[in-house]
């Protein structure tokens, strides 16, 4: 499954470790770059493209109405402000949420959650199942076949059966062909003597 | 918690108790008393620095050792990743084989789920043995090789003639392979194998694998980021003073 990734900005060690803290509750979640310097935010940003960037509101005082105008507008990055007290909300329109030091557990919990169903929606895991179509790809994987020979049995791209396989990777959460081989015969999509 | 040389040892595994192997791995056994880090080492001739950053490391995900660990001589680290070679081997793998032999159905599918399971198992085994012997044979003693001529005033003939054909770079490569696998098999059996009938058993195996999963991650991680760097870096002043390019 693909994670919703986060970048941290924020130069205190007990802040940074906090805020890594809760956003590494929630499954669904994965911090790609913590920044402790303001010179390097946009370089990273610009870069890893995360979907959030969490700043602290120090990196930029003054200047929150510029926040966007200084990244890329490549970016799909969507911005959340922490700040030590509380302020009003209208300083923050131009982000897209914010945290603040004095926000009680539930409440950030609550904001991340709703920051996070906006990119994974609800209900999206649940369709788990296999399609025919990869259970057929499962099959020839057990039966030992490569890529190029899945294609040409199943009648489609090299390419196509690559996609399938990531596919069925994210949905079974088993990779390896030895792996896929087990899941195959559990499942009763191949019998045990077939197996490569 | 930071370990010091002042720390007791007794505390280290009260406060932690996942650190017991990694303090069995260095040959020390139970029954220290009140004995502190310092004490031991001197006790089971260890060096005391090299110590304290592996067991802070594997105590405290966010300490990094990898500053100080490069620092230190390649021979030691080398030396401790060979005997997490054999606990791998020798004691967790098959303990672990042993548990998945004992797994239970009542079901008509018993012949099959224990076939494949331990079919699964025994493949993944055979990984880690052919990767860490290939280690064990080709890698380290390359690397120790490289530091021992690093450390050499004048520079030896056959060391030249080897290094116009080996390289470490190419031995810079990932583990992804064998971490897949225990991956892999963490979702056979917490998602896909049907409940078996001792799910003591069950819990145990999966305790172990996970253990496993951190111990193999610290272990790849010393490698990546303190052994080859370290001697590409040795290795690259090596070909400069031969005039290898």
């Amino acid at each position: 499954m693909e994670k919703v990734s986060f970048i941290i900005a924020e130069k205190s060690f007990v802040i940074r470790t906090g805020l890594m803290k809760i956003i590494n509750s929630f499954t669904e979640t994965i911090i790609i770059k913590e920044v402790t310097e303001y010179k390097t935010i946009i370089k990273y940003v610009n870069k890893l493209n995360p979907d959030f960037l969490i700043i602290n509101l120090k990196f930029i005082e003054d200047a929150y109405d510029d926040i966007r105008k200084m990244f890329s507008e490549n970016i799909k990055t969507k911005f959340i402000i922490f700040t030590g007290t509380k302020r009003s909300k209208e300083h923050f329109a131009y982000f897209d949420e914010q945290i603040s030091v004095d926000d009680d557990k539930t409440t950030i919990l609550k904001k991340i959650q709703v920051l996070i169903s906006g990119i994974i929606p609800y209900g999206n895991e649940d369709n788990n199942e296999l399609s025919e179509r990869e259970k057929e790809v499962v099959k020839q994987i057990a039966l030992g076949k490569t890529n190029k020979e899945i294609a040409e049995e199943l009648f489609i791209s090299v390419h196509t059966v690559i996609t399938h396989r990531k596919n069925i990777t994210g949905k079974l959460g088993i990779k390896t062909v030895s792996g896929l081989t087990v899941y195959a015969i559990l499942n009763n999509i191949i019998e045990i003597n077939e197996a490569s | 918690m930071l370990i010091t040389k002042k720390t007791k040892l007794a505390e280290v595994i009260h406060q932690n108790y996942h650190l017991i192997p990694i303090i069995t791995r260095f040959g020390i056994n139970f029954g220290f008393g009140d004995k502190n880090v310092e004490q031991i080492c001197e006790k089971y001739d260890i060096r005391q620095d090299f110590f304290l950053e592996i067991i802070n490391a594997f105590n405290d995900e966010d300490y990094s050792p990898i500053n100080k660990l490069q620092n230190l001589p390649l021979e030691i680290t080398v030396s401790y990743l060979l005997k997490s070679h054999q606990y791998f081997n020798k004691v967790k793998l098959p303990h672990i084989e042993n548990l998945i032999s004992k797994l239970e159905w009542t079901s008509a599918e018993n012949k099959k789920n224990k076939s494949i399971l331990n079919k699964f198992f025994i493949q993944y085994r055979k990984e880690v043995t052919e990767h860490t012997l290939h280690e064990e044979n080709e890698v380290y003693p390359f690397i120790i090789e490289i530091e021992k001529n690093y450390n050499l005033s004048q520079n030896n003939i056959d060391f030249y003639r080897l290094l116009e054909k080996k390289s470490v770079i190419k031995y810079a490569e990932t583990h992804d392979e064998l971490n897949t696998s225990l991956l892999d098999l963490k979702n056979i059996i917490i998602k896909y194998l049907p409940p078996s009938d001792n799910i003591d058993i069950t819990e145990q195996i999966l305790n172990e694998i996970f253990d496993l999963e951190k111990d193999m991650k610290d272990h790849t991680d010393i490698e990546n980021s303190v052994v080859i760097p370290v001697a590409i870096k040795m290795e690259n002043k090596l070909r400069k003073r031969f005039n290898l390019k």
